[in-house]
């Protein structure tokens, strides 16, 4: 039997690159057999819809410093990261970590970030980021491949 | 533990990290035995906004002061219209004030249920927080979460989505919903209304430090229900007044050390707002099935103990289940989903329960609606005072304690009242001095 996968993107497609984490999972959705479980509010809500996944991939804008368009993947699986300082929610890191502990968590959880460099009003990415959207789709396919 | 000549002059710092609302830390200083001080720092961004929304219209500030707070836009939501709304001297028909005490009720789960059990149980089973709870307690934690969603889901039916809602509007909302989006609802907000007695159970059987401190209480009050939305501000020594004449007598202070502003009533008095407060001016507005779950539970009609503010916390988490409950099995859809707000230059002020206290706004418009000046009073600047002395008596009541001892009661103490500055209580740095 084939493993599921899931995908989320986060951010706001009217806030130019802080629409690369819903541009990723749209395309990730239409060419692969991942189920897109986004919209987002907050990181709780992802409990309830990634249970029944082998793989859960989160993509998100970053604004790291780095330049526009780099694509990261980080593994969350196993890692154990200092707490959030901005808890009126609670952090991802807490939520994948209070859903294993209530065994609820996907085995893998995987988030996909896309640097971005215009976060002002408006629809559209900047060319650098536009570019790296089948960049990371096609990373995150490979990670699905592997899921098999 | 007794006091002894390592303990017997110490001081305990706790500094905090940035956070939506505020950044909080806590120093305590004992000397020779005897508690010298209890300072808690906040530092307000609501400030800021205040700025922001001079120069804007008056249609603007319920989307822009919803971004002060991801856990309670609703209620900046609804002293905003409530204020500009004053102003223009425009009362919404009842229609719009149901559906906006239904939303309300939705923000008042979600924040409730979270931090009853994701912020403030912990504590009460001396856990680091809701993951470790989570292993000793899966079932309570899985409750709290399952009543969580119901709320969220209510604020996505009624306002567009759970967090920063988008379908409020000054005079109503831009939609009203279907009456399917509604019914929807029951089934859920049945469960919810069971688990949340469950609850009551649940945190009743916790242990309580004994203390009662002797709380001045603030709270809307309303004649025919447990004020949210609306209501006259009364409180527990005989004040009732409208929210512009309350605005009128609470006075905020500097203060050198902290950037927060500290409200006292005629410059003078600290008050207290909040569900203790809420429950002792209105526990007789609730509905019966609550007050008897309160009884049992063992509340009197007045509880004055902060740490039994998770009580009341769930007391109210069951009142707004049921109420939610009440408001969705009548609702029917309506048309026009707002009334006009036409600008006038005037005053206004108005005031709202949010989940952890009365938050009042003010604003001054031009005739064109144009903003002048904005006020802002969340509930966090009304009981930094309060929240200080609960601070200094469970000092003063725990001398003999060990400092990991005391440093953690005094973050419960904190935690009792508002979830803002509790979350980061989890993360803050403890140094202890001992001179």
């Amino acid at each position: 039997m084939t493993a599921t996968v899931v995908v989320a993107g986060i951010g706001n497609d009217f806030r130019h690159d802080d629409g690369a984490g819903p541009a990723v999972a749209r395309l990730v959705a239409a060419s692969t057999r991942a189920v897109d479980i986004g919209p987002i509010g907050e990181p709780l809500d992802l409990l309830g819809r990634w249970e029944a996944a082998s793989l859960a991939v989160l993509v998100d804008a970053t604004r790291s410093g780095a330049p526009a368009g780099t694509v990261r993947l980080v593994d969350l699986a196993g890692s154990e990261r200092a707490p959030s300082p901005s808890t009126h929610a609670i952090g991802l890191d807490r939520v994948v970590r209070l859903a294993q502990v209530l065994e609820r968590a996907p085995d893998r959880v995987v988030v996909v970030g896309i640097e971005g460099e215009d976060f002002s009003d408006g629809t559209g990415l900047s060319p650098a980021v536009e570019d790296a959207i089948p960049r990371a789709a096609r990373a995150i396919a490979d990670l699905i491949a592997a899921e098999t | 533990m007794t006091p002894s000549g390592d303990n017997a002059n110490r001081t305990i710092d706790v500094h905090g990290l940035a956070r939506v609302e505020g950044e909080g830390s806590l120093h305590v200083a004992i000397r020779d035995g005897v508690l010298e001080r209890v300072e808690l720092e906040i530092f307000e961004p609501p400030r800021f906004f205040e700025a922001f929304l001079v120069g804007r219209g008056h249609e603007e500030p319920p989307d822009i002061t919803a971004r002060i707070c991801g856990i309670c836009p609703v209620a900046y939501q609804m002293s905003a219209c409530a204020a500009i709304e004053d102003a223009c001297g425009v009362v919404v028909p009842e229609v719009i004030g149901k559906l906006r005490r239904l939303l309300y009720c939705g923000e008042w789960i979600q924040s409730h249920a979270l931090h009853i059990y994701l912020l403030h149980a912990p504590d009460f089973f001396g856990c680091r927080d809701a993951v470790e709870l989570a292993g000793l307690n899966p079932a309570a934690v899985e409750r709290g979460l399952r009543i969580k969603k119901v709320g969220n889901h209510l604020m996505e039916a009624v306002g567009g989505r759970a967090i920063h809602p988008v379908n409020v509007r000054l005079g109503g909302f831009y939609r009203a919903p279907s009456r399917e989006e509604i019914t929807a609802l029951i089934e859920p907000l049945k469960k919810a209304r069971e688990e949340s007695l469950e609850t009551i159970q649940f945190v009743a059987g916790f242990d309580f430090p004994d203390i009662e401190p002797d709380y001045r209480f603030v709270a809307l009050s309303h004649p025919d229900h447990y004020a949210i939305e609306a209501g006259r501000v009364v409180s527990s020594d005989g004040i009732d007044a409208t929210p512009a004449e309350f605005a009128a007598i609470s006075v905020e202070e500097h203060v050198a050390r902290s950037s927060a502003l500290h409200a006292r009533l005629r410059g003078q008095d600290p008050y207290l707002t909040g569900p203790l407060a809420r429950y002792a001016l209105n526990q007789a507005k609730l509905p019966a099935a609550a007050r008897e779950a309160a009884a049992a539970a063992g509340l009197g009609p007045v509880c004055r103990n902060p740490f039994k503010s998770v009580i009341v916390r769930a007391v109210e988490l069951f009142f707004a289940c049921d109420e939610a409950l009440r408001l969705a099995t009548e609702y029917e859809p309506f048309e026009p989903a707002a009334v006009p707000v036409p600008p006038r230059a005037r005053i206004g002020a108005g005031a709202t329960e949010a989940p952890r206290g009365m938050l009042l706004q003010r604003y001054e418009l031009d005739a064109d609606g144009t903003i002048r000046s904005a006020r802002i009073m969340p509930p966090t600047s009304q009981n930094q005072l309060s929240i200080e002395s609960d601070v200094r008596q469970v000092v003063e009541s725990g001398l003999d304690l060990s400092d990991a001892e005391l440093t953690a009661r005094c973050e419960l103490a904190v935690r009792n009242h508002d979830p803002c500055i509790s979350c980061a209580a989890h993360f803050l740095d403890v140094s202890i001095d001992r001179s």
